[in-house]
C-alpha cells in the first residue's frame, strides 16, 4: 500500500477539478496540475522548473506576486477575491478567460524551504449569476429612479449613475462619453402649441432617443425642462459624435412640426452638446459635465440643430 | 544639487561634513535614521524636527545640505513641508519618508523635484541615499 | 491585572511606528487596486479588556440597541498567537465595500462576492500588519485565511477562540482610512492573552536596542 502512496498523491493532485501550482523557494515551478495546462495550454514539461514570473511575466509586481511573497517569507496565505483581482491568470475555457478566485497557501517541506501552493477556483458561473441579480436589481431600482412624465431615468437616477459610471471608467482605464441633448426654442413650442403638447413633445422625444440605446449600460436621463442627459460608457469620441449625430437625425426624422423653430425645417430639432472623458486621461466628474454644457451651448449659437464637442481639461 | 549652502553662523571646516535634517514625528524613527546616518558619516550633524512646522524654522536656522521628510504626520504634514523648503531652498535635496509608495506618491515627488526612501528606514537604504547625496 | 502593564513612551512609539508602516504597505497595495490615491495611518494605539473594546465599536447606543458591525479575522500563530480583526462600524463597512468594489448597496444586500472582497482587505491589511510586526521583530509565525463576520461588536470579539477566554486582553489600532476624499475610521483589534503582553515588551525593547546597536 505504501508504495502506492506517491503515485496516487500524484495522480489526485493531478486530476482535481481545479487549477493548483506550487513554487519552491526560490519561486520556481514544482508542480503543475493537468486543469492548469487544460486552460492555459501550457504542458506541465514546458513550465516545471521554470521561474513562476517568466512563465507569467504579467503577474509581477501586482497582489498575485505580493501573496506568494507573504506565503514563502511570512507563512501566511493570501485570498484574492473575483471582484477586487479580474482574471488574473491567463485561463480559458469555452473561447472566453475564466473568472478567478485564487488562494495561495504556504506548505511547509521536510527537508526543503518553505514552498507555496497556488490554487486557482473557475468562477465565472457565480459571477454571470450575481452580474443577472445585480441587472435585475437595477430594474427594480430603477423603477424609483424614473421620470414621472416622459418615464425615463429622472436627475437622481443621472446622478448616482454619473458617479458610478465616471469611477468605473477611471478605475477601468476605459472613455467615457456624456451627451448633453436640448429642444430647440422649447419654450416657443410651450407658448405656441401650448403646454399639453409641450408635455407630449417631451415623451415623444425622450422615447425616441431612450430607444436608441443599445447597451444596458448607457443612459438617457431627463435632466432639466428640455434637456435630456445621455451617459455612454466605453465610448471614445468617434463613436459618441456618430451617436449625436445619429440622435440629432432622429429626432428631426420625428417630424413634430414646430412654426416658432428658428430651424429651415420648421420640425423639432435638438442640439447636442458632446463631451469625452479618455480612456487614458481621466478628468473631474464636475468638469466632464461642464464641458458637455459649454458644447450644447456652442451648438446653440452656432444655429441649434447641431452637434458640438468640447475637450474637457 | 551642486549648490552647498552655508550657514554663516557655523563654523566653516574644510571637511566635507554635512548638515542632514530630520523630520518625522516618530521619536524611534529619527533615532534610527540618525544611527545610521552617523554609522557611515560620524562627523555630519544631525538635527531633527518633529512636525512639518517645526522642520521650517530648523531648516531656516541650520541650513542642512538633504532634508528627510516623513510623509505621515499629523499638522501640516510632509508633503505640504517639502512644497515650502522646496520654495525656500530650491537647492536643498529632499527624501520623502514613507511606507505608502503608490503611483501618486512617485508622481507627487517626480513633480516636486524630489526624491523617497520606503520605510521601514534600513542601513541600505540610508547608505543608497549618502550615496546619491555625495555623487551629486 | 491590566494597570500593571503599560509601555513607556518610547515603546509605545516603536509601536504605533511599526502599525503605520504596516498600514502604509497595505494602502500602496490597496491603491494598486482600485487606481486611486488611497492613505492610511494609526494616529493611536490603546491595550484594554475586551469588553471595553466591544463598546468602543458601538456596543450599544440608545434604544437602537448594539449597532451591528463588519468584521474580517485571522488567527496567527508561532512566536506568539493572536486573533487579529479588522472592523469597522457598520455604515462605514459600506463605505469601504462600496469604494473598494465601486457598487452601491446596503449592508443586508452584501452579497457573497462582495463579502469575499472584504475578506480580501481584510487579508491584505492584517497580513501587513502583522508581517511588517514580524519582520521587524525576526519572529516566525503562521497565518490563517479570513473569515467574515457580521454581529455586534461583542459577538465579533467572543467569536474566535482567543476572544472567548477570560484572560485576555485586546491591543486596539485605531487607523484612519483616506480614499477618494471619503474620511473613514476603523480599528484593527489584536485579541492577546494577558502572558503575550510582556512578550510584546521584549520584544519591542530588543528591537529598539538592536539599532541602537548598529551604530
Amino acid at each position: 500500500m505504501n508504495s502506492l502512496r506517491l503515485p496516487l498523491l500524484e495522480s489526485v493532485f493531478s486530476a482535481v477539478n481545479l487549477g493548483a501550482i506550487v513554487l519552491d523557494g526560490q519561486r520556481r515551478i514544482a508542480l503543475w496540475n493537468c486543469w492548469m495546462t487544460k486552460h492555459s495550454g501550457l504542458a506541465h514539461e514546458q513550465v516545471l522548473g521554470q521561474d513562476f514570473f517568466s512563465v507569467c511575466p504579467e503577474l509581477r509586481g501586482g497582489r498575485v506576486e505580493a501573496a506568494i511573497q507573504y506565503a514563502l517569507y511570512n507563512n501566511f496565505p493570501s485570498l484574492l477575491s473575483q471582484t477586487l483581482n479580474k482574471a488574473p491568470f491567463a485561463l480559458y475555457a469555452r473561447d472566453e478567460r475564466i473568472q478567478q478566485a485564487v488562494e495561495v497557501t504556504p506548505i511547509a517541506v521536510e527537508g526543503a524551504p518553505r514552498h507555496c501552493l497556488i490554487q486557482v477556483s473557475d468562477v465565472s458561473i457565480a459571477v454571470a449569476r450575481e452580474k443577472l441579480l445585480r441587472e435585475q436589481a437595477m430594474v427594480l431600482r430603477s423603477q424609483t429612479f424614473a421620470d414621472g412624465l416622459t418615464g425615463i431615468a429622472n436627475r437622481r437616477h443621472f446622478d448616482v449613475a454619473m458617479e458610478k459610471e465616471h469611477r468605473r471608467a477611471k478605475r477601468g482605464g476605459t472613455p467615457l462619453s456624456l451627451l448633453m441633448i436640448d429642444i430647440d426654442h422649447f419654450k416657443a413650442y410651450n407658448d405656441h402649441y401650448g403646454h399639453q403638447k409641450g408635455d407630449q413633445c417631451l415623451i415623444q422625444v425622450a422615447a425616441a432617443l431612450a430607444d436608441m440605446l443599445k447597451r444596458p449600460c448607457d443612459l438617457m436621463a431627463r435632466y432639466g425642462g428640455e434637456e435630456f442627459a445621455m451617459i455612454l460608457p466605453e465610448t471614445d469620441v468617434d463613436k459618441a459624435l456618430l451617436m449625436a449625430e445619429a440622435i440629432r437625425a432622429r429626432a428631426q426624422a420625428l417630424a413634430i412640426p414646430h412654426e416658432r423653430n428658428t430651424d429651415p425645417s420648421q420640425l423639432v430639432t435638438v442640439s447636442i452638446g458632446i463631451a469625452t472623458q479618455k480612456a487614458d486621461a481621466p478628468v473631474e466628474m464636475d468638469a466632464l459635465i461642464g464641458a458637455a454644457d459649454r458644447a450644447l451651448y456652442q451648438a446653440k449659437r452656432s444655429g441649434r440643430n447641431l452637434i458640438a464637442a468640447i475637450q474637457p481639461i | 544639487m551642486r549648490e552647498w549652502l552655508k550657514g554663516t553662523d557655523r563654523d566653516e571646516t574644510m571637511t566635507s561634513t554635512k548638515t542632514v535634517l530630520i523630520v518625522d514625528d516618530s521619536r524611534v524613527s529619527r533615532m534610527m535614521a540618525r544611527q545610521y546616518l552617523n554609522g557611515l558619516r560620524a562627523e555630519w550633524v544631525i538635527e531633527e524636527a518633529a512636525t512639518g512646522e517645526e522642520s521650517l524654522v530648523k531648516a531656516r536656522h541650520t541650513t542642512p545640505d538633504l532634508i528627510l521628510m516623513d510623509v505621515n504626520m499629523p499638522g501640516m504634514g510632509g508633503i505640504a513641508a517639502a512644497e515650502q523648503l522646496r520654495q525656500e531652498f530650491p537647492a536643498v535635496p529632499i527624501s520623502l519618508l514613507t511606507a505608502n509608495v503608490q503611483t501618486a506618491t512617485r508622481e507627487r515627488a517626480t513633480a516636486m523635484g524630489i526624491g523617497f526612501v520606503e520605510k521601514p528606514i534600513t542601513a541600505a537604504r540610508i547608505a543608497q541615499l549618502v550615496a546619491t547625496l555625495e555623487a551629486a | 491585572m491590566l494597570p500593571t502593564f503599560t509601555l513607556s513612551e518610547l515603546e509605545n512609539d516603536a509601536l504605533i511606528e511599526i502599525f503605520n508602516i504596516g498600514v502604509g504597505h497595505a494602502a500602496a497595495s490597496m491603491s494598486a487596486i482600485v487606481n486611486e490615491a488611497v492613505r492610511m495611518s494609526v494616529p493611536s494605539i490603546s491595550f484594554i479588556p475586551r469588553v471595553e473594546a466591544a463598546r468602543l465599536l458601538g456596543a450599544g447606543s440608545g434604544d437602537s440597541g448594539p449597532e451591528r458591525i463588519c468584521g474580517v479575522s485571522q488567527h496567527y500563530d508561532g512566536a506568539f498567537e493572536t486573533e487579529a480583526i479588522l472592523m469597522f462600524p457598520e455604515d462605514k463597512s459600506l463605505e469601504i465595500v462600496r469604494l473598494m468594489v465601486g457598487e452601491a448597496v446596503p449592508l443586508k444586500e452584501l452579497t457573497e462576492m462582495e463579502q469575499e472582497a472584504m475578506c480580501e482587505i481584510g487579508n491584505i491589511m492584517l497580513n501587513s500588519c502583522v508581517g511588517t510586526l514580524a519582520n521587524i521583530f525576526q519572529r516566525e509565525l503562521h497565518g490563517s485565511l479570513p473569515q467574515y463576520h457580521v454581529g455586534t461588536s461583542d459577538q465579533i470579539l467572543s467569536a474566535t477562540a482567543a476572544g472567548s477566554q477570560a484572560d485576555t486582553v485586546v491591543l486596539m489600532l485605531h487607523i484612519d482610512f483616506l480614499l477618494e476624499k471619503h474620511q473613514i475610521h476603523g480599528y484593527v483589534a489584536f485579541v492577546l492573552a494577558i502572558s503575550a503582553l510582556h512578550d510584546l515588551k521584549d520584544q519591542i525593547n530588543l528591537y529598539i536596542a538592536r539599532v541602537m546597536g548598529q551604530a
